[in-house]
């Protein structure tokens, strides 16, 4: 059901969309019949010619006479790696209104002319580099959309072009929210269970991603949208990735900010799935508080925050920290022990012991203590009560995407370019105004 | 259902039934021609570029699916090692092995002065295919233009997944690693994963890689005298007996195809740009 509060527009839209998804299942399961039946021909047909066999393995050199024309069975195949055909023309698509700029493009919601279903398009921005022809980067969101598929992805349907050459855009599903936005709207958190729920389709999300080698490298709220249905999936491929060869050197220069896992902060350019993972992290603080939990200023002020909230790093929780480029100039202070671990049970006491031990887990300054997507899916948290909340019971909420333009406020995504060193920080200060908050906790900071 | 992540996009029936280029009026024949040799061309230039032959088999395979269907490309309008070129600097750009636009150039201009496509062991000096400041511009222009063709003709379905890793998971599966000659095994089989891009029957375009990846491994067996399991293995890499006897049938087909053109083009070259398909054209009407 679309929700109460939504236009008009929207419950037509959500209505065609419905009957467009029952015409397409109605479609498939035609070819599936088709399919079947072709199969059954096949077999007929192999039954009545026992020898095939022998005759092309004994003598299969002979130069016999090879179809032109594939046989039937090819259409059989084509079904699940699709096809391919030129680009259409933006102008098949009317847009209804603007949803979002973005750092990358801009999205709206817009109608195909002729069946009426209602779509997002995303016009990716092209700074065309007169050095390197087609942008690599608009190549990769592209390129890992199409592999991409997955129920907790956003599914692109195609790729239109605009009369200028270099006008791209992406043809999209359209879901009613994205979860920065949803939140601000939010007078409340989510509850417990519906946390659950969509923590479980992002990381089931992650988790295909990571086995098919691709990584997201911006994972944050503005980039999850989420149906109206409760169902939830991952957007914004723009600085997504396939994992390179062991020891490529990667650009530092990735992940928003506030979601940036530390090890990206002090600048190390081999990292993997293990920076998704944080800022997984970073989005579970972020459902249960109902606002980002690391909103550092620039890079020295978020790492501080990540000290403080996780623990600093010591010889013992993370040995290669010292190697890091960037951490030369920091100062830290040594063998400050237990005391210096973090407050993330303080910080979230309506979180469960399971729950706090995973969240943790995900925000632990030392990828290597990170779990992997396949880890969390398995983690008690998803088992104990309350239980996830099934997906048709989810609230419905005014959807915004439908009607306004949003705004941004968030940092976005870091742009090609400098990445900032990190020189003669002092980190003995983080815990300063802690002595205070926690005197009742008994904590004591030895400041080096 | 859902494509799969591992399966590739094939060509559909009516994409094999015309081509652009046909329809412009390049006869059938010279098109396969001419398409035998920019995929040659293509994986001569990927050698010379030191790129592995993943990279390389990627390039072809887009290379290819440019000319197809009446949607596609037509060399009427684009040269073959243009779109050679640009199919190989468009895939190695979503590789871990980028060349710049630089690189592509000059290896294409050195390949444009070798009498055959097999690359000398000891590629002479740099020097020997410079190319002027100008020409470079007016290459690189035309590099860029023709991969913007490239993807607008594909919407943009570059991406190709690959028989190759398959191809050995496979002889690991079939448990033919213990076997003395299981190098000799593996060898071959790959080599007809390469033969493969050369087919004039576009096998990668028609067929998924595990059935590509089973024909070529069953093909090797037999030449090496490798037994099989006894049962029908095939079914396990999800390639069933017709199929795989389609394929076994174009890969030994490759062979014969690349030998009737070599005598075909005894002498002479193959149109590898527009200016020399109307030359060819204009010859064949006049001259046959
Ligand atoms: N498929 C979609 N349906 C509805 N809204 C979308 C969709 N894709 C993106 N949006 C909205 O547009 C915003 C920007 O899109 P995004 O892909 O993140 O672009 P950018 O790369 O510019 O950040 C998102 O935060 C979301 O609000
Ligand atoms: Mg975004």
């Amino acid at each position: 059901m679309a929700s109460r509060w939504a236009d008009d527009d929207v419950d037509k839209a959500e209505d065609l969309r419905r009957k467009k998804e029952k015409e397409e299942k109605k479609r498939l399961k035609f070819q599936r019949q088709q399919a079947e039946q072709a199969a059954a021909a096949r077999e007929r047909e192999m039954e009545s010619r026992p020898a095939k066999r022998r005759r092309f393995s004994d003598n299969a050199a002979s130069q016999e006479v090879i179809p032109k024309e594939p046989p039937a069975e090819r259409t059989l195949l084509c079904f699940e790696g699709g096809g391919w055909g030129p680009c259409r023309h933006v102008s098949n698509f009317e847009t209804l209104n603007n949803i979002e700029e973005g750092s990358y493009g801009w999205v709206s919601r817009a109608r195909e002319i002729s069946t009426g279903s209602v779509v997002a398009l995303k016009k990716i921005k092209m700074d065309y580099q007169r050095q390197d022809g087609f942008p690599i980067t608009a190549l990769r969101e592209i390129t890992i959309l199409q592999r991409a598929r997955h129920k907790n992805i956003v599914s692109l349907h195609e790729v239109l072009s605009g009369s200028d050459p270099s006008e791209v855009v992406l043809v999209m599903e359209f879901l009613e929210h994205d979860l920065k936005t949803l939140q601000e709207d939010m007078p409340e958190p989510f509850l417990a269970s519906e946390i659950k729920t969509l923590l479980k389709q992002l990381t089931s999300a992650l988790s295909f991603l990571h086995s098919n080698h691709i990584l997201h490298r911006d994972l944050k709220t503005s980039n999850i949208l989420l149906s109206n249905h409760g169902h939830l999936k991952i957007a914004d491929f723009g600085m997504a990735r396939y994992i390179p060869p062991p020891n490529a050197r990667l650009t530092q220069l990735v992940v928003t900010l506030w979601y940036r896992a530390p090890e990206l902060l002090l600048g190390t350019d081999q990292y993997s799935t293990e920076i998704d993972m944080w800022s997984l992290g970073c989005i579970f603080g972020e459902l249960l508080l109902k606002e980002p939990i690391l909103q550092g200023k620039n890079e020295v002020d978020e790492l501080s925050r990540i000290f403080a909230l996780c623990g600093l790093p010591t010889d013992r929780n993370w040995p290669g920290f010292w190697r890091l480029p960037n951490a030369k100039g920091l100062k830290i202070p040594r063998d400050s022990g237990a005391k210096s671990g973090g407050v993330i049970r303080t910080k979230f006491p309506f979180l469960t012991n399971v729950g706090a031990d995973l969240l943790m887990s995900l925000l632990s300054p030392n990828p290597e203590h990170r779990p992997t997507a396949d880890e969390v899916l398995d983690h008690m948290y998803f088992r104990e009560q309350p239980k996830p909340k099934p997906m048709e019971m989810f609230p419905t909420f005014p959807s915004k995407a439908g009607q306004e333009k949003r705004r941004t406020r968030s940092p976005n995504a870091p742009k090609r370019g400098q990445a900032p060193g990190m020189q003669n920080v002092d980190f003995s200060g983080i815990f300063a105004n802690r002595e205070e908050e926690q005197a009742g906790a008994g904590f004591q900071l030895r400041v080096a | 259902m859902q494509p799969s992540p591992l399966a590739n996009p094939l060509a559909t029936v009516a994409q094999l039934e015309t081509s652009s280029s046909q329809l412009d009026g390049v006869p059938q024949d010279l098109e396969n021609s001419i398409r035998f040799a920019g995929a040659q061309i293509t994986q001569a230039a990927g050698i010379l570029l030191r790129l592995p032959q993943e990279v390389i088999a990627q390039a072809v395979i887009v290379f290819v699916r440019f000319w197809i269907g009446s949607e596609g490309g037509s060399l009427a309008e684009f040269g073959c090692e243009q779109v050679s070129a640009a199919s190989l600097y468009l895939t190695t750009k979503l590789s871990a092995y980028p060349k710049s636009p630089r690189n592509i150039i000059n290896v294409y201009a050195y390949i444009s002065t070798l009498t055959s496509l097999h690359p000398p062991t000891d590629p002479p000096g740099p020097d020997t295919y410079y190319v002027s400041e100008g020409t470079y511009q007016t290459r690189r222009a035309t590099l860029f233009a023709t991969e913007q063709r490239i993807l607008q003709t594909l919407g943009f379905n570059v991406h190709v997944s690959l028989p190759y890793t398959l191809c050995i998971t496979y002889l690991q599966a079939l448990d033919v690693f213990s076997h003395p000659r299981a190098p000799e095994l593996a060898k071959r089989a790959v080599a007809y994963l390469n033969t493969a891009l050369l087919s004039p029957q576009l096998l990668y375009l028609t067929h998924q890689p595990s059935s590509i990846a089973t024909a070529a491994i069953y093909l090797a067996a037999k030449e090496t005298g490798i037994k099989m399991p006894d049962v029908e293995w095939w079914e396990v890499f999800d390639t069933g007996r017709e199929e795989l006897g389609f394929l076994v049938v174009g890969l030994l087909s490759v062979e014969s195809f690349a030998e009737e053109e070599r005598a075909k083009w005894e002498g002479r070259t193959v149109p590898i740009s527009v200016e020399e398909l109307e030359a060819e054209m204009r010859r064949r009407d006049g001259g046959e």
